[in-house]
This record gives structure tokens, C-alpha cells and sequence, in this order.
């Protein structure tokens, strides 16, 4: 299960409008500051799948990034319980120098698996990844579709109770986008859930039934997911 | 006797919990350290790719590489300078071996979350082991550069002691060293990206302003006292002591520089720890 209660992200930047930490801006003087999130609750329950819409800026990717840990609050409160697996960005944390294989070990063990599990599961990855011959090429040589397939294949084998996806399964080919399609419904009916921002509505309404529209941070509209995209859409056309 | 007999009971069942307790915690420390060794382990082999690429070069790269650093000081001391003094080819190893070890520890730990963007903005994981693996990604580059002492006692027929007994300790304390600069240093390239090789280059000073050219017992008596203060003083006369002397080095010559990676540890990890919570927002 996912709670947030008023929970908010916020960025400190310096004069030259450079991201900094709050150390810095201790010893630094601040230019600006600005909240990618702020006042966000909400509750997705086991089993749930939440399409997060919303225009470029809107904060999908601070969400979803909070709720992988990558980020954490500023303020309120946030739980997430379950092991979560992530594919945040179209680099998936894949290291261009590394082959596949080396970089799936890595991945394997810093997502929360013993480096024996995780070379136990590297085969797995290969063929999951559909990656052949190139899972022992380094991934400066992939495209950008095969590092999010073989990111994905390392976040579906940590078991993952949790999956973010943020936008990056919409650089997977139709083949590849059925299977997160029947990875997505088996860890649903598991008691999982799946939490994914992207552009693709199709795609999103067959992962998720529910749907948060985010505007400048904060959520807009929250509900099934048909409706809270037609509304979306509507608005966005009328801007 | 029921009370009795139940007191004892209790007793037994406290025993045990508290046994069940110790042993719940020494597990959980135990699978706590194991995961450490795993993340390090990760961690250095990626960086150590990195450092050295892949293929049969790796090998020569790594062997090689402290010989294409230091070479240029040992050409000029030993061949250029033609300076006086005991073995001044084996001197100067001493202290740049040791050196660099910090030296590239600290330049490492500096781009380590650039060169691990893609990762620290894509999961979450304990970014607190970052600096530590660049430091033992260096320590690995280290062993090739104890080679050059090797080379250097060969050059000049220095036979080695009992005391070289001694290396352990003080590759050990040369390590703490090291990841004692390596996560200041990471927090300073943090907050002041564009001031990094100041940084690096104010660990270069330190080489001078310490016994790195010529042993302590070399220096004006003026100056000594104030090079003792320099960390570096200690482990560069700890190598001479070890490899030049023969001799055992002294405690305070370990002492200083080990309590001075123990203090720095000791203030600059607590503000990795909670600065390493905002590392996605400035990489990414």
C-alpha cells in the first residue's frame, strides 16, 4: 500500500538557476526556490493500478521518483510498503560502459538482491530482455528500446511488489509492450500495484484502472481512469 | 514450590529471550554487512571498469598507470636532480605511493555521482557507499603502484626487514586516510561543482607542504614542527621507516594520521548522510 498525506518536493536553486541541496544553500546564497510538488495526498490501495497524466512540468516524475525513493519529502508524509522496482528514466540506471550483464548484476544487487541472487537471475534477464547476443555488448551500443527492455527485465527480477514506469515503456516495441502489459496484470493480481506516467493513454489505460491528473505540482483530479483523461484532454485542448 | 519453580522458568525465558534478542541482532548486523560487502563490491567492480576499460589492456593499464603517474617525479629526482642523500629514488616512492592513493581516492569520489547519475536518478540505494567504493577502486589501482616501491628497493639494493611485518597497519591506516578526504571531498564537488580542481589541487599542496620530496629528517628544524601537523607527514615517514630504514614506525607517525581520517569521518559522514537525500535533484 502507497499513503501520502500533504506531502511536498522542493528544489533550491542557486543564482545561475542550478539545482542545489540544502547544504548548499546554507553555505551558498539562494537564487530561487520552487515546490515540484506540494500538498499531495493520497492512497493506492494493493492490487491498484495509477496512471499518472498531466502536461510536461506538471510533477509526474517527481511523483514517481518520490515514491521509488529516489527522491524523499520536504515535507508530509509518505509510506510505500513493498519492494519497489523502477524504470524512471530511458537510461533505466543502465552504465553506457558496462555490457548488459554487468550492468543487470549491478542493478540486481543495489534494487535489494544478494550478488548470488542476482547472478542467478542474470539468465533470466537475458532472455527476458530478448536481448541475445548484445546482453554481453556494452550499452553504449543499445538502443534506446533495448535499455528499457533490459532495465525492465531487472526490475521484474527483484519481484517487485511495487513498479514505477515513467514514460520509458513507451519506447518498447508492440512485442515487448504486451509483455509489461501481462507483467503489469500478474503483479496486480498479486496484491501489487503499478504506478506509470506517460503520454500513451492507450497503453496506460490497460496497465491502470485509475488515474491522478497532476497540474503545477498538486493533484487536479483523481478517479477512474476514462473520465480523468477525458478530462484532462478536454482542458488541455481548451488551453 | 509452584512460585519458585515459576521464577526460574521466567528467569530461563528472559535468558533465552535476551539470547534470542543478541542473536536477532547479530544476525541482522551480520546480513547488514554481508549486503554492505555486496553493494561495495558492485559498486568497485563497475568504477574499476571505468578507471582500467575492459579487454587485455585493463591489466596493463592497471600496471602501468602509477608508473605514467609518479614516473615523472622519480625521473626528476633520481636522474635530473641527481640529488644526494639515502636512496632519494625509494624516498620519493615512499611518499607518492602512498599519496597517491588519496590523491586519485579523492579525485574519484569527486565525479562519482556524475559518472552514477543514471543510476541515483532511476532507484534508490545506499548512496552513502559511493565515496568508500572510489576510495577501494583506487586501494585496487594501489597494489600496481607497490610495485614501484619494489622496483625502487631493487634500483638501489635496499634489502627488505622484519619490519615490513608492519604494512598492514599502515595500508590500513593509509586507507581510512584516503576515505576520510574522499567524502568531504565528494561533498565539496557537490556544492561548489565549478571550484573541483581547486580541490584536487589543494590535495596536491598537501604533498609539498609535507615530507613528500625529502624524509622529515631532511627539513629545516624550523619547519618541522609545522610539517608534523600536515597528515601526510606520518604516512610518508611510516613507508620510509617500512621500506628505506627497516625500522618499525612510530606510533604517533600512524596515531595523527589515522585520528585525522577518524575526525574527518567522523564530521563529514553524518552531512553525506543527509545530503545524499537531494543527490537525484542535483543530478538529474
Amino acid at each position: 500500500m502507497i499513503s501520502a498525506e500533504g506531502v511536498g518536493v522542493r528544489f533550491l536553486f542557486d543564482r545561475q538557476r542550478r539545482v542545489i541541496t540544502a547544504g548548499a544553500a546554507r553555505l551558498r546564497r539562494i537564487g530561487s526556490e520552487t515546490w515540484g510538488l506540494r500538498g499531495v495526498s493520497f492512497t493506492i490501495d494493493p492490487g491498484e493500478g495509477v496512471a499518472l497524466l498531466g502536461a510536461s512540468g506538471s510533477g509526474k516524475t517527481t511523483l514517481l521518483r518520490l515514491l521509488g525513493g529516489v527522491y524523499t519529502p520536504d515535507e508530509g508524509r509518505l509510506s510505500v510498503g513493498g519492494r519497489v522496482g523502477t524504470l524512471l528514466s530511458v537510461e533505466a540506471g543502465l552504465l553506457s560502459l558496462l555490457t548488459g550483464r554487468e550492468n543487470a548484476l549491478q542493478l540486481g544487487v543495489l534494487a535489494g538482491l544478494s550478488r548470488t541472487q542476482a547472478r542467478a537471475a542474470l539468465e533470466r534477464v537475458k532472455s527476458r530482455s530478448r536481448l541475445d547476443v548484445y546482453f554481453e555488448r556494452p550499452v553504449s551500443s543499445y538502443s534506446q528500446g533495448m535499455r528499457a527492455r533490459l532495465g525492465f527485465a531487472v526490475a521484474e527480477a527483484t519481484g517487485p511488489q511495487i513498479v514505477l514506469l515513467d514514460e520509458v515503456h513507451e519506447a518498447f516495441d508492440h512485442e515487448f509492450r504486451q509483455v509489461i502489459e501481462d507483467c503489469g496484470r500478474r503483479i496486480r493480481e498479486q496484491g501489487g500495484i503499478i504506478v506509470a506516467a506517460g503520454h500513451d493513454h492507450a497503453m496506460l489505460e490497460r496497465l491502470c484502472d485509475r488515474a491522478l491528473h497532476l497540474e503545477h505540482g498538486a493533484i487536479h483530479a483523481d478517479g477512474p481512469i476514462a473520465p480523468v483523461r477525458d478530462a484532462y484532454l478536454a482542458a488541455s485542448a481548451a488551453a | 514450590m509452584a512460585a519458585p519453580h515459576s521464577e526460574a522458568f521466567d528467569a530461563q525465558e528472559a535468558r533465552l529471550e535476551r539470547a534470542r534478542t543478541r542473536s536477532g541482532w547479530l544476525a541482522a548486523h551480520v546480513a547488514s554487512l554481508r549486503r554492505t560487502m555486496d553493494l561495495l563490491s558492485v559498486l568497485t567492480a563497475a568504477d574499476l571498469k571505468f578507471r582500467y576499460g575492459r579487454g587485455p589492456f585493463q591489466v596493463v593499464r592497471w600496471l602501468f598507470d602509477p608508473f605514467a603517474l609518479v614516473g615523472v617525479y622519480l625521473v626528476l629526482i633520481t636522474v635530473v636532480l641527481d640529488r644526494p642523500g639515502t636512496a632519494p629514488g625509494l624516498s620519493i616512492a615512499c611518499a607518492i605511493v602512498p599519496f597517491q592513493l588519496v590523491m586519485l581516492g579523492v579525485g574519484n569520489a569527486m565525479g562519482a555521482l556524475t559518472l552514477r547519475a543514471p543510476i541515483i536518478t532511476n532507484m534508490a540505494f545506499r548512496r552513502t557507499l559511493l565515496p568508500l567504493s572510489s576510495v577501494l577502486t583506487e586501494a585496487l589501482a594501489f597494489g600496481a603502484s607497490l610495485l614501484l616501491i619494489a622496483l625502487m628497493m631493487g634500483i638501489y639494493d635496499v634489502a627488505p626487514t622484519a619490519a615490513i611485518a608492519w604494512l598492514p597497519v599502515v595500508l590500513a591506516v593509509n586507507l581510512i586516510l584516503a576515505t576520510g578526504f574522499a567524502y568531504p571531498a565528494s561533498l565539496f564537488a557537490l556544492w561548489f561543482r565549478e571550484l573541483k580542481p581547486f580541490a584536487l589541487s589543494f590535495v596536491r599542496i598537501l604533498f609539498f607542504l609535507g615530507p613528500g620530496l625529502v624524509p622529515l629528517s631532511e627539513t629545516s628544524a624550523g619547519a618541522r614542527p609545522l610539517l608534523e601537523l600536515n597528515p601526510l607527514t606520518g604516512l610518508f615517514e611510516s613507508y620510509r621507516d617500512l621500506f628505506l630504514y627497516g625500522r618499525s614506525p612510530s606510533a604517533g607517525q600512524l596515531v595523527y594520521p589515522l585520528a585525522f581520517g577518524v575526525v574527518l569521518l567522523a564530521i563529514a559522514l553524518p552531512v553525506y548522510r543527509r545530503e545524499q537525500r537531494e543527490f537525484a535533484k542535483v543530478v538529474g
